[in-house]
């Protein structure tokens, strides 16, 4: 199975190859044959990167150790949930596994399209089968995850050699998070290429319009919706199992992924500039070559060893590979723009300094400030390693302090944005709209004041997630109102009516909402309290309003581990919350590794955080490290409104099925279907 | 006068017993306070404080020693200097904010500052560019080649505008 996985893999480059070569011929002769068969060698590339990817997953499941990635990933007692996630632990396998999922939206791009868009799909083929050159080169010449162990024998010569087991998978990995974690985020990474095959297609083919973005709308939002489940569930598995109390400890592998979400987020908000009033065109596509290039940017910063971070993979001679890649897009990126900026040229002027224009101008701005920010503070100790002597490290409290001013900024302008008017906003109508938001800011601020959530930051941070969420409560109101007035429905169902009907705009202003209980939560980070302390068996150890008490303790023997398990009751007062057991897990193979196992008791007010830190090495008793960590559970529930949000920002709006209909009707005037019924232009600007 | 004094014992009684607990908490405060500026030297990248990965063989050692300078009375100017010259500059949770360092403090409020102006700059000048008119080789097209002009398709938007906004 090993050979046929090679041999699939090499089978798939070439066919690659052809996709790509095939596809400038066919660009250059405008042949349909050629057209035709590049577009199949392209599914062809897909398929084949499918079967490898199978085949590599079946050697997993049999547990074949021959083979040098299933001996350094996976062993027999590794249950048959982890044997799925071993594909993606290692670096040849995680390469193999970027391949295939990038195989899933080219394929999907690729038949999807496959009758329509004639003069534009050409030239996305050919730059997918570009980037999937650039895998697959990687796949078959410099990570094979099918590389087979191999002993010297008593006369010299290399022979097959299989060991008995393998080393298994990284503890730290063997956790259900991790299982959907990564194939989430790389599943946000590969997305974004589609966006940006069509906007380089796009500038290439100098193709009218915005069509491109039309067309890759919801691929972008796809691959942002992914990219946010994999940074949230990354988030909540580093605060469920390192154990250190947070969530979020600005590593540069967790930086490398807001990275691409920060430009990927900045594109989201300044195409409806371009959609609305044509403008920005540069910009937008510029911020979608960077969005691809920071996604490029952060599997090389995971994988060379530029930077150390305790989430990176083994380092590796990749490095080079990647940065070639990058500056080869760049050029061409740059090649392109030069030739065909004129194409590019905005249609329309700005009215007003306060306009919806000029909002998404600075919230751009932030976003990519942000983005600048972290890329310089990740790159930083690289940097001095350069221009001095020494490598000075960039840790949290530097991203913290420069990151929450940003954050809040941007926290404002969430607000800001839906209360001010597309081109110009009058004072009466400032005064008007931004009153209750005020007010509503104020109220949650005196509350959580009065809560004893006194910090400046933590209160101008719940000031305006309380104005935001007015302005977000507003907007529904004002449109839902007007439909209840019309159809006699209630509120609710009018509000229903109202997100169904312009999907885009109000799965956006769920997006913002949930975005506000993020920042809820994280406004609690400034009073994260710990407290650790050697307990023995029926002692206890306070922490904030609760009482910790270790019960007693036990061993738990496992398939693939044996846990020590402390069995701690949580009171409030001198009533019994719940039981909590925090373990330490002892892993088979990996020269037992162990692994922490942190008990949390969660509400929207606090987590009760409790890790088994091991055994004091001078009494032989247990430590225990317990934290209060207040408001965590709002970013969770955040997490799940922004994923709500982008789902309904993907649903079709309920009036484009009048649209079809409408669209089937001919003509009447020379400005094309597409400015003639009204219906049509709903669909197209929503 | 008895009383007084017994009032002066129970006092120095109470002071004795109280303020060794209250340096003691002092003292831990200032060791999680001046720990939060320095990385465990594992290679984990966790603050120090923090760091508590199982199998972790730096923070524990780390913690014993900055606890021995704090109870000694050492100054953090002192400390720091301490961990840089055992652990190198890598120790820094946060770059020093003078030297070469400063660039990474300052960069930030660079970037802002550049954007802003260019922003700025941005919107003067699309607030000065007059209205485009008429057909030209830029403007879209429609599926049958005929050119739209700037005109059409600032009413076609304006249109659009109306319909799906405020």
């Amino acid at each position: 199975m090993d050979v046929f996985g090679s041999f699939t893999l090499l089978l798939a480059f070439v066919c690659a190859v052809y996709a790509f070569v095939g596809g400038i011929a066919a660009i250059l002769t405008r042949h349909p044959l050629l057209v035709k068969s590049a577009r199949q060698a392209g599914i062809a590339t897909c398929a084949l990167i499918f079967i490898g990817t199978f085949s590599l997953e079946y050697l997993l499941f049999s547990d074949n150790f021959s083979v040098a990635y299933v001996v350094s990933h996976s062993n027999r007692d590794l249950s048959a949930f982890y044997k799925i996630a071993a594909l993606w632990s290692g670096q040849e396998g995680s390469l193999l596994f970027w391949s295939f999922l990038l195989a899933v939206y080219v394929i999907s791009v690729l038949i999807a399209y496959r009758h329509k868009n004639g003069e534009l799909m050409p030239y996305v083929g050919v730059i997918l089968a570009g980037v999937q050159i650039f895998f697959l080169t990687l796949n078959n010449f410099v990570e094979s995850p099918f590389r087979t162990l191999a002993a010297v024998n008593a006369s010299g010569a290399l022979e097959p050699f299989v060991r008995m087991d393998g080393n298994g998978l990284n503890p730290l990995l063997q956790y259900p998070e991790m299982v959907i974690h990564p194939p989430n985020l790389y599943s946000g990474y590969t997305g974004f290429t589609i966006p940006f095959a069509f906007a380089l297609a796009a500038l290439l083919a100098r193709y009218p319009g915005e069509k491109w973005i039309h067309l890759t709308r919801k691929w972008t939002m796809i691959a942002w919706c992914f990219q946010s489940i994999g940074i949230l569930l990354g988030a909540h598995w580093a605060y469920a199992v390192l154990g250190w109390g947070g969530y979020w400890g600005w590593d540069p592998v967790e930086n490398a992924s807001l990275l691409p979400w920060l430009t990927g987020t900045a594109f989201l908000h300044s195409v409806m500039m371009q959609e609305k009033r044509g403008m920005m065109k540069v910009w937008n596509v510029w911020l979608v070559f960077c969005t691809f290039l920071l996604c490029i940017m952060g599997t090389f910063l995971t994988r060379s060893g530029v930077v150390s971070s305790v989430h990176a993979f083994a380092n590796s001679q990749i490095g080079p590979w990647f940065v070639s890649f990058m500056l080869l897009t760049l050029v061409v990126c740059f090649v392109a723009y030069v030739k065909n900026h004129d194409y590019l040229k905005s249609e329309n002027q700005l009215d007003s300094m306060i306009s919806r224009e000029s909002s998404f101008l600075f919230n751009n701005l932030l976003f990519l400030v942000a983005c600048i920010a972290v890329l310089s503070g990740t790159l930083f100790p690289v940097f001095t390693e350069w221009f001095t002597p020494s490598r000075i490290s960039v840790g949290a409290p530097f991203f913290n302090k420069i990151m929450i001013p940003i954050g809040l900024a941007l926290l404002f302008l969430t607000g800001v944005g839906p209360l001010l008017a597309w081109r110009k906003t009058s004072t009466d109508s400032l005064k008007r709209n931004f009153t209750w938001p005020l007010v509503a800011g104020a109220i949650t601020a005196v509350l959580a004041y009065v809560l004893e959530y006194r910090n400046a930051f933590s209160l101008v941070c719940l000031f305006l997630c309380g104005f935001v969420f007015w302005t977000i409560v507003m907007e529904f109101y004002r449109g839902a109102k007007v439909i209840a007035a019309r159809s006699g429905m209630s509120m609710m169902m009018s509000a229903h009516e109202l997100a169904m009907r312009n999907t885009r705009r109000y799965g956006g202003y769920v997006v913002h909402f949930g975005m506000v209980l993020i920042f809820i939560g994280l406004a609690g980070a400034a009073f994260n309290t710990d407290v650790q302390k050697t307990i023995n068996i029926g002692e206890s150890m306070k922490l904030g309003p609760y009482t910790l008490v270790l019960q007693s303790a036990d061993t738990k023997p496992e398939k693939n581990y044996t846990a020590e398990r402390m069995i701690v009751e949580v009171l409030k007062g001198n009533k019994q919350i719940m039981m909590l057991y925090p373990e330490k897990r002892a892993f088979q193979g990996r020269d037992q590794q162990n692994g922490t196992m942190v008990a949390i008791y969660s509400t929207l007010r606090e987590d009760v955080y409790v890790v088994f830190a091991g055994m004091d090495p001078d009494t032989n008793l247990p430590v225990i490290h317990a934290f209060l960590n207040p408001l965590v559970k709002w970013i969770w529930l955040g997490g799940v409104w922004v994923v709500m949000g982008t789902l309904l920002a993907l649903m079709p709006n309920r009036r484009a099925a009048l649209v079809i209909a409408g669209a089937t009707q001919p003509a009447a005037s020379p400005v094309a279907p597409a400015l003639n019924p009204s219906v049509t232009l709903r669909e197209r600007h929503d | 006068m008895i009383k007084r004094r017994s009032l002066f014992v129970l006092a120095l009684v109470v002071a004795l017993g109280v303020l060794p607990l209250v340096a003691q908490q002092q003292q831990a405060d200032r060791v999680k306070a001046i720990g939060g500026k320095f990385l465990c030297m594992c290679g984990c990248g966790q603050i120090l404080t923090q760091c508590n990965h199982v199998g972790c063989t730096m923070s524990a050692a780390m913690l014993k020693e900055l606890g021995q300078w704090v109870n000694r009375g050492d100054s953090e100017a002192t400390i720091t200097q301490a961990f840089v010259q055992e652990f190198g500059t890598t120790v820094y949770a946060e770059p020093p904010k003078s030297g070469f360092s400063l660039i990474a403090w300052a960069m930030p409020a660079v970037y802002f500052v550049v954007g802003a102006v260019l922003v700025l700059f941005v919107i003067s000048k699309w607030r000065k560019r007059p209205q485009a008119a008429g057909v030209d080789a830029a403007a879209p097209v429609t599926a049958s080649g005929a050119k739209i002009s700037q005109e059409a398709m600032e009413r076609g938007r304006a249109q659009a505008a109306r319909e799906t906004e405020d």
